[in-house]
């Protein structure tokens, strides 16, 4: 589906909250670099996904009412096999059931299983004052804790964009150290570019969250996605 | 609006004023502020038993707008809000370019009836195209030409900095302020509840007004900010602006869904906003008072390593800390520095490794000479980007140690030292108990165009946000 087929779907439902899938399905159009992910509404297609695509995968419950996926063991995590994957699908959907009986559950998002980087995460919120705004920071305890993120007012030029990334306190992480590799900055700024571009585009978008983004030394990938509309 | 930056040009620049409404019982506040206004003015004042004192002060008075006998380009409305609309009317058929609404009791208030004739003020002033200044404000400020917002307030210079106010004290108050520190405002306004101009179409104005090479303002809340940030924007491409925020505007509360919104809170969001726009921040009248006087003072650099002079061992350690903790650097001196300094510096109570502990060396201002030495030396320095100051002239004055003929000479190197010095220098004149004395001493280097300021840390923030901004508009960090 396109993205104004997406999001059409998505308000004749009278959802404003998309899935990870549609998210990324979204993003993906517009160029931002994200880890793939296919629904699947059964085991056997989760098996069957999984074989197409290639071994390891993560599977992530998909359901417009879950935003805190892992919380209720929604996640699991390298999946070597599509007999661990049928399995997992079950386990998934019924740890989710359990945790927030209410919850639409479509089904599954299948991808593959991401070499670990460095965690960022990137967003975007509407601000009554500024308008359409993004934010930057490092994932984890950096953003959830320390609240070290930096905002550009959107649309962003390229020093907007190299700024913000070096303004955060954690940025020494992203230069590397203790043996980890340091990350692709201009991929980074690339991101960020298309994201403000992207945003410019939509103005049915109200928040969005890239969260994590797993950045490495020759290039960034969205992990996770996950788009609002107003 | 239509010809907005020509009738800016005219309510900043009026030839004639009216103000409505003024009386005893307010001490005739506007038409006393008036009082060395270079072209005419008249009152309207309705109230007989208010116009003998009126016309005491040299003012005609008339019964309306209307009746006066001239063109009018700028009035002041100091009547209760109830009949401000009939007074904003007459306005509109009489012609005048622009009026400032002194009267409160609009939207600030939050009440229904207030908000609802502050809109209907609105509505009448935008569809005549006629400028309303606030309401609930001090108006324009052009000290060139006698156009005050008080009666005291400094007037018949002409000045290059322009200030805008949400606040009618803080713009008051930073005429004031930054008279004894050297600024000269251009233009000033306090625009109010800015119901039909606002803070960008004032910064809009200053940016194109070429009187005006440095903006400060107070504000509190812009009604479009996007709008604000592109003037800010388009601003700090031309001339240095200086924003001092008050207040936090309380957010709308709404429903979100995701990090970014949760962490984008109003402070942040201003803060990245005035980053990318460029804008220099202050956060009291002190400091914009400090940061304006460095833009207009201390030569552009966009070097960060400072050479200090202080004058005992206690001042360098804590001139080093106060520097150190900024943005700004205090380095090593090149080996050829040590040198020349190791030649003729009195080490005996005095260390040089930067900071400079000159006052053993100096004399106490006897040996000028060694003063002389010391700076050309950090001049010549190519480890150091901008030369620090710091002078006992108070405390020597306290002391009775200081001569007339000791202050002038330092006043003229000083100065002189100053024009040919090719870096950033600045003087800060160690803060002392005999306030008195440090007044005296500092307007006299103002006088001189060198930028003093009252202690270290005042000086080393004011010196690091000017750098910042010289930093900005070469295009560096």
């Amino acid at each position: 589906m396109s993205t104004i087929e997406i999001i059409d779907r998505a308000k004749s439902e009278g959802r404003t909250i998309l899935t990870e899938v549609e998210s990324k399905q979204i993003l993906g159009e517009a160029g931002i670099p994200v880890a793939r992910a296919q629904l699947a509404t059964t085991r056997d297609e989760a098996a069957a996904a999984a074989g197409q695509m290639g071994l390891p995968v993560v599977l992530k419950i998909v359901s417009p009412d879950i935003s805190h996926k892992s919380d209720v063991g929604g996640v699991k995590l390298n999946l070597g096999s599509e007999e661990e994957v049928a399995a997992a699908f079950d386990e998934i959907v019924a740890a989710a059931q359990r945790a927030q009986p209410e919850a639409t559950v479509l089904g599954v998002s299948v991808q593959n299983m991401a070499r670990p980087g460095v965690e960022v995460i990137m967003g975007m919120t509407k601000d009554a004052q500024f308008g359409p705004v993004l934010m930057f920071g490092l994932g984890g305890v950096f953003v959830e804790v320390l609240k070290d993120v930096s905002f550009r007012i959107v649309p962003l030029e390229p020093r907007d964009a190299r700024q913000m990334i070096r303004d955060i306190q954690g940025f020494p992480v992203l230069e590397g150290f203790r043996g980890q590799e340091p990350a692709d900055l201009a991929a980074l700024e690339d991101m960020l570019m298309r994201l403000s571009a992207f945003v410019e585009e939509h103005p049915e978008i109200q928040e969005l969250d890239l969260n994590p983004i797993f950045a490495y030394k020759d290039g960034a990938l969205a992990v996770d996605a996950r788009i609002v509309l107003s | 609006m239509k010809d907005l930056s020509q009738k800016l040009e005219r309510a900043f620049n009026p030839r004639t004023v009216a103000v409505v409404g003024d009386k005893r019982a307010m001490g005739y506040l506007w038409l006393n502020a008036l009082k060395a206004f270079v072209g005419k003015v008249y009152s309207v004042q309705i109230n007989k038993d208010e116009i003998p004192g009126i016309e005491a002060l040299g003012v005609p008075n008339y019964m309306s707008l209307l009746d006066i006998p001239d063109e009018v380009d700028y009035v002041v409305c100091a009547v209760g809000r109830a009949v401000s609309p009939r007074v904003v009317a007459d306005c509109i058929r009489k012609g005048a370019t622009a009026v400032t609404l002194f009267t409160s009791g609009f939207a600030e208030t939050e009440e229904e009836e207030g908000v609802r004739l502050q809109r209907e003020l609105g509505d009448m002033a935008r569809e005549a195209g006629l400028l309303l200044v606030g309401p609930n404000c001090m108006g324009i400020y052009n000290p060139k030409l006698g156009l005050c917002q008080s009666s005291e307030q400094p007037q018949g210079e002409a000045g290059n900095v322009g200030f805008i106010s949400q606040s009618g004290t803080h713009c008051i108050n930073f005429s004031h302020l930054g008279y004894v520190h050297g600024i000269r405002c251009s233009k000033a306004v306090s625009y109010g509840n800015a119901e039909v101009l606002d803070v960008a179409d004032y910064l809009d104005y200053m940016t194109d007004d070429p009187q005006t090479e440095v903006i400060g303002m107070y504000v509190e809340g812009p009604r479009d900010g996007r709008r604000f940030f592109e003037a800010l924007r388009r601003a700090t491409r031309l001339k240095p602006v200086v924003v001092w925020k008050g207040g936090q505007t309380e957010a709308g509360a709404r429903a979100i869904y995701s990090h970014t919104a949760a962490l984008a809170t109003e402070e942040a969001l201003w803060n990245a906003a005035m980053r990318q726009a460029g804008a220099v921040t202050a956060d009291s009248l002190e400091e914009i008072v400090d940061v304006v006087k460095a833009l207009l003072y201390i030569k552009p650099g966009t070097g960060r390593r400072v050479g200090l002079v202080a004058m005992t061992g206690g001042q360098s350690v804590v001139i080093a800390d106060a520097f150190g903790r900024t943005d700004l650097e205090v380095p090593l001196l090149t080996p050829a520095s040590y040198e020349k300094l190791a030649s003729f510096f009195n080490i005996i109570g005095g260390s040089y490794r930067n900071p400079l502990d000159a006052g053993g060396t100096m004399l106490m201002g006897f040996r000028m000479d060694n003063l002389e030495r010391m700076l050309d030396i950090l001049e010549e320095d190519a480890n150091v980007d901008a030369v620090v100051l710091e002078s006992a002239a108070p405390f020597l004055k306290s002391r009775r140690l200081m001569t007339r003929t000791l202050l002038d000479n330092l006043l003229n190197f000083v100065s002189d030292y100053k024009e040919r010095c090719q870096k950033p220098f600045l003087m800060i004149l160690q803060p002392g108990h005999l306030e008195g004395a440090m007044v005296e001493i500092r307007s006299k280097f103002l006088a001189r165009g060198i930028a003093t300021f009252a202690g270290f840390q005042q000086g080393a923030n004011a010196l690091s946000k000017a750098i910042g901004h010289h930093r900005f508009r070469a295009g560096l960090d």
